[in-house]
């Protein structure tokens, strides 16, 4: 009896043409439109803007640097070799260094020294994807905590949120020179410094590669799992809105005098779901393994997740069933499928990578289905293993839950048949 | 026996049903007859259980099936006024998807789905999707899920609506021949005065929510057993002439359809000779006169005083 509901629930899905086009075409169709047309932005291949980067420097270096240098005459002998190494080691050195010395940086960053004075122009005009303010005494300090055990300096970065990708490179740089920082300290602290170690210059490429080691996630790769976990969602609007026909038309009243217990009926209604959800995943997916050679390394953690995901979608439909039932129309799945499957596409991710643009947005969008299978699968894409999975796994686990508690206390007792 | 007792149901927009007494006995064909609005419907989903009373109990051999649903369920079969199939589903497949909810064992739910086919005539029209079949075979189709589990009462909510006679007579026979051969009770709810003169044994005549008649045919007809019908034709019916026709005080349920009016008048009475004189004076040409025996929709027309399909 339960297996005849669930069969019948396919077959109807599977007869209709209009249903299929919106839950198997459509994705197909923007996966592949989305993916050549947005190809290039994502794929790394846009052009960057120059990076201006202005420089602000507090107090006179070369004084800052001869005081420590007297400083240091007290504590240990300071050879000429090492002395020309230590002044070559100072912050705003080393940073035009870093750039100058990489042929990809230097083609489009620019460090433009800016007086002190013009702080707050600079600031305000917003030519300059960021500023570095280095403060008075920072060079000092900066020798000091590396050689002599003193206090660690600090310098302000401003960055621009309004030349995000730009702001980014800048971001990286800085990471990479507060890096250096550490490993210049450690070479130190181990007296490898003091026998007469070169200093390694910076290289950003370091991160990069780091990065692609992973797996680079391609417009082809956003897309694919992007649409998917978006137009899965329509597939518990559809149900939903079926389930309701079956009310509309008293063949639910048929179920009831067949003494099929309403609770039957909507697990009924997560069971198909689910089913209908992994099929319209697996096609989707196969379709891009085929068309975009995507390889689904760990096969088992993505069924494991789009499990996960179908199972919510189950309860999404249950829940609107049990509002189409209880209000006595498809409202419910109607509103579902017409705005708020795009607003979790927008939160979730299903347009863009949100987090490049709002972080605080990208997080909320986590705690949408498919935003939270989204990233799950482009960590998967990076061979992520279970216990990265774990976070997307648990948000969908809490999701499921709560939809399916939901469902079961909001249908009418009797079907809400009046 | 399904018995209804004081049955009441009440909307936030009215009483729909009104301490309705009612019942049914093995075997039986009990008509139900009323316009739209009356509350058959209502009645009928109280009946099957499908929404409970205001006030008042449903029972099975005097066992109260409001706790326990399924007592009345196992017996009934109920077809109901909208067609509740699956339109993108064959006849075939509707029928095992039904007999399946109904734990039909698969066996003979092979036979059960040929033999209710044949039933409704459907057995050379499985294959087609039904949505792509006419009203009549929808309706039929319909009936044909209600009869699967071989139900000892069926409760049949006009079946016949909106249909092509020919299909509308099939399904009479069908109804007629499975009252007669399975011994099947039904209750035939309808606003077509014919139908349920033709099939029914007794019948509850019904009209804002409540029952204002019943009894077998014979009964019903009996109340208006003192009176005649008469049918007159004219021609150059006027205005002038209705109106001194509706102030003859010895008629009564005056109902004029074009040239046609129908009026009813106590038996014995002789009212030919005013007739004529009537329509003498308003240059009325009298083309028949003709005196009949109530019908049902006489004694609905007498008994609320409108007609029933208006």
């Amino acid at each position: 009896m339960f297996l005849a509901l669930i069969q019948k629930q396919i077959k109807l899905l599977l007869r209709s043409p209009s249903e299929l086009l919106i839950l198997l075409a459509m994705p197909i169709g923007l996966i592949l439109i989305l993916s050549f047309a947005l190809g290039s932005i994502m794929n790394g291949d846009l052009e960057i803007t120059n990076v201006e980067i202005a420089l602000v420097q507090h107090g006179n270096e070369e004084e800052e640097i001869e005081a420590f240098f007297q400083k240091a005459n007290d504590t240990f002998p300071i050879a000429d070799e090492l002395r020309g190494q230590i002044a070559g080691m100072v912050p705003v050195k080393l940073l035009e260094e870093q750039i100058m010395e990489n042929d990809e940086l230097k083609e489009f960053v620019h460090i433009t020294k800016v007086n002190e004075k013009d702080i707050e122009r600079t600031r305000n005009n917003g030519e300059f994807s960021a500023i570095i303010e280095i403060p008075e005494n920072f060079t000092y300090d900066f020798l000091t905590y590396q050689f002599l055990n003193g206090e660690k300096p600090s310098f302000s970065v401003y960055l621009n949120e309004s030349k995000q990708i730009n702001s980014t490179i800048v971001q990286t740089l800085i990471n990479d020179f507060q890096h250096q920082y550490t490993l210049n300290k450690v070479l130190n602290e181990n007296g490898l410094l003091l026998e007469g170690m070169i200093v390694p210059s910076p290289e950003i490429t370091s991160t990069i590669n780091t990065i692609q080691s992973k797996g680079e996630i391609t417009s082809k790769i956003y897309y694919t799992f992007s649409m998917a976990v978006m137009f899965i969602l329509f597939t518990a609007g559809t149900i939903a809105s079926q389930a309701f026909l079956e009310k509309d038309s008293h063949i639910f009243d048929r179920m009831i005098l067949a003494r099929i217990r309403p609770i039957t009926y909507l697990f009924s209604i997560i069971i198909s779901t689910v089913i209908f959800a992994m099929v319209q995943m697996l096609i989707l997916f196969t379709f891009s393994y085929f068309a975009f050679n995507i390889t689904f390394n760990q096969l088992g953690l993505y069924l494991l997740l789009t499990f996960f995901l179908a199972i919510v979608v189950g309860g999404i439909a249950a829940v609107l069933s049990s509002l189409n039932y209880r209000n006595n129309s498809a409202s419910a799945s109607n509103v579902f499928s017409n705005a708020f499957v795009s607003i979790f596409a927008l939160l979730g991710g299903s347009f863009f990578n949100i987090s490049s643009i709002a972080p605080g947005m990208a997080k909320i969008g986590l705690l949408t289905p498919n935003g939270a299978a989204l990233d799950g699968y482009l960590k998967l894409t990076q061979q992520a293993s279970f216990s990265d999975l774990l976070p997307n796994l648990t948000n969908l686990s809490i999701l499921m839950i709560i939809l399916i508690v939901l469902a079961f206390l909001l249908f009418p007792k009797r079907g809400g048949i009046a | 026996m399904i018995e209804a007792v004081n049955l009441t149901k009440s909307f936030k927009s009215g009483v729909a049903v009104d301490h309705i007494n009612f019942y049914i006995e093995p075997g039986e064909i009990v008509g139900m007859l009323g316009p739209n609005g009356a509350g058959k419907s209502t009645t009928i989903a109280m009946l099957s259980t499908l929404i409970p009373p205001t006030e008042g109990d449903v029972l099975l051999h005097q066992k109260s099936v409001l706790k326990d649903q399924n007592l009345l369920r196992k017996v009934l079969g109920v077809v109901p006024q909208e067609i509740a199939l699956y339109g993108d589903l064959t006849a075939k497949e509707n029928l095992f998807f039904f007999g399946n909810l109904y734990k039909i064992p698969k066996k003979q739910l092979n036979e059960r789905v040929e033999i209710v086919l044949e039933q409704i005539g459907l057995e050379n029209e499985t294959k087609k999707l039904v949505k792509h079949y006419s009203g009549g075979m929808k309706r039929r189709l319909n009936i044909g899920v209600a009869l699967l589990h071989e139900p000892q009462y069926l409760i049949m909510d006009e079946p016949t609506v909106g249909i092509d006679p020919q299909s509308r007579n099939h399904i009479l026979e069908t109804v007629k021949k499975l009252n007669e051969q399975s011994n099947t009770a039904i209750i035939y709810t309808s606003h077509y005065m014919e139908e349920v003169e033709y099939l029914c044994n007794r019948i509850y005549i019904m009209d804002q929510g409540r029952i204002i008649a019943s009894g077998s045919k014979d009964e019903i007809k009996a109340i208006l057993s003192s009176e005649n019908t008469v049918v007159v034709k004219v021609n150059n019916n006027s205005n002038a002439f209705m109106n001194e026709l509706f102030n003859q005080p010895i008629l009564t349920n005056i109902k004029a359809d074009e040239d046609k009016i129908n009026f009813t008048i106590a038996k014995g009475v002789n009212f030919l000779p005013n007739l004529l004189s009537l329509c003498e004076r308003h240059n009325v040409l009298l083309k028949s006169f003709q005196m009949e025996e109530p019908t049902l929709e006489d004694v609905f027309l007498h008994l609320t005083g409108r007609a029933l399909r208006n």
